[in-house]
């Protein structure tokens, strides 16, 4: 009888172990903690507008300038799609790690011809 | 305080005015990056028959490059925004003719009318167009349209290789037409297939402003004698034709 409850808890304890070994090494490389870490567009300045703002703001923007452009005619050459992909070179670097992260999935991709 | 009759008025003028104005920031001089659809004009085309040859594609061609309009391989499937139609008068008493149609932007667009969604609208400049974001695919306005203009993307479009990026791909499930090429008029240029009938072609298409007097359409529609097809339908189109 002892000898069944000295090995259960010593099988208890190798489970426990091997668990934290399992967390320890194999979490971080497959679940992301935080956000994802997003790198710097390079070679362009300043975005068109504050950095905090387009995080919070691009969708709405983007819909916006979209019915000026489609129903008005009305186009902002500074402040289009196309502008964007100047700096923000590839759309699966820049946009889908996010959308990803947050579970969206806007379907701009499928028409516009964006840099992959 | 009393006010006289002429300053009240004068002060609501001024008031008024204010109101007019202050949500008016388009009045600030625009950058030069931004243009707008202007509601003065009225983009218009002349084609004229009598210099189309019947085995010339250039203005077909040219428009599946500009607008990444890809090649389905089923004719019943097929997109067009331009296509060429062969004309042969029964009675021989009219010469053949082979002629190019395309979406005749008409100024009474049946195609708007019956669309359930507000996709399909008129721009202020006349140019009848599909906003692809709102579409969802009815194929009414395939059915209003007499001209044949419009087609169903039946299936994922293929994206060329050498695709021209300022004119997006249209996904499964939208109706597609001629568009004017209207990325290209908002930048000063003309629809492809007139720029490819000039250089490749016969140059017998002619784009330009209808209200304008002076502009080189204008002239040439009082001078000549062109018609429309299905003039009888009371649409108005946009695209004259000269020799049929």
């Amino acid at each position: 009888m002892e000898l069944l409850r000295s090995l259960a808890a010593r099988i208890g304890v190798a489970v426990f172990v091997t668990l934290l070994f399992v967390l320890a090494v194999g979490l971080p490389a497959n679940v992301q903690a935080g956000p994802p870490q997003l790198e710097e567009p390079k070679g362009g300045g300043e975005c068109i507008r504050p950095e905090g703002w387009m995080r919070r703001n691009h969708m709405d923007f983007l819909k916006h300038q979209r019915g000026l452009t489609v129903r008005e005619g009305i186009r902002v050459r500074s402040e289009s799609l196309a502008k964007c992909a100047e700096c923000h070179t590839s759309h699966t670097r820049f946009c889908d790690r996010c959308h990803n992260y947050v579970g969206v999935a806007p379907d701009c991709f499928e028409c516009h011809l964006f840099p992959e | 305080m009393t006010m006289d009759r002429r300053s009240v008025l004068g002060l609501g003028g001024v008031l008024a005015a204010g109101l007019v104005l202050a949500p008016g920031m388009r009045l600030v001089a625009a950058p030069e990056n931004v243009t707008e659809a202007s509601d003065k004009r009225r983009w218009g085309m002349l084609i004229d028959t009598t210099h189309c040859d019947a085995a010339c594609t250039a203005c077909t061609q040219a428009c599946r490059t500009e607008n990444n309009v890809s090649i389905v391989g089923d004719p019943q499937r097929d997109i067009h925004w331009i296509r060429k139609v062969d004309l042969h008068d029964k009675d021989g008493r009219k010469p053949d003719r082979s002629l190019p149609v395309l979406c005749n932007h008409c100024e009474h667009p049946p195609c708007v009318h019956v669309c359930p969604t507000e996709a399909s609208f008129i721009r202020k400049d006349g140019i009848v167009l599909v906003d692809m974001h709102r579409c969802i695919g009815c194929r009414y306005c395939m059915i209003a349209c007499p001209y044949k203009a419009r087609s169903l993307v039946y299936s994922k479009p293929k994206v060329p290789p050498d695709a021209n990026t300022r004119v997006p791909i249209r996904a499964k499930g939208v109706v597609e037409k001629c568009t004017f090429c209207v990325h290209r008029i908002d930048d000063g240029g003309e629809p492809a297939c007139v720029e490819a009938c000039r250089k490749d072609g016969g140059g017998s298409m002619l784009f330009g402003d209808i209200n304008d007097p002076n502009s080189e359409i204008s002239k040439r529609i009082r001078e000549v004698s062109t018609t429309t097809i299905r003039a009888d339908l009371g649409l108005k189109p946009r695209v004259h034709y000269q020799g049929i």
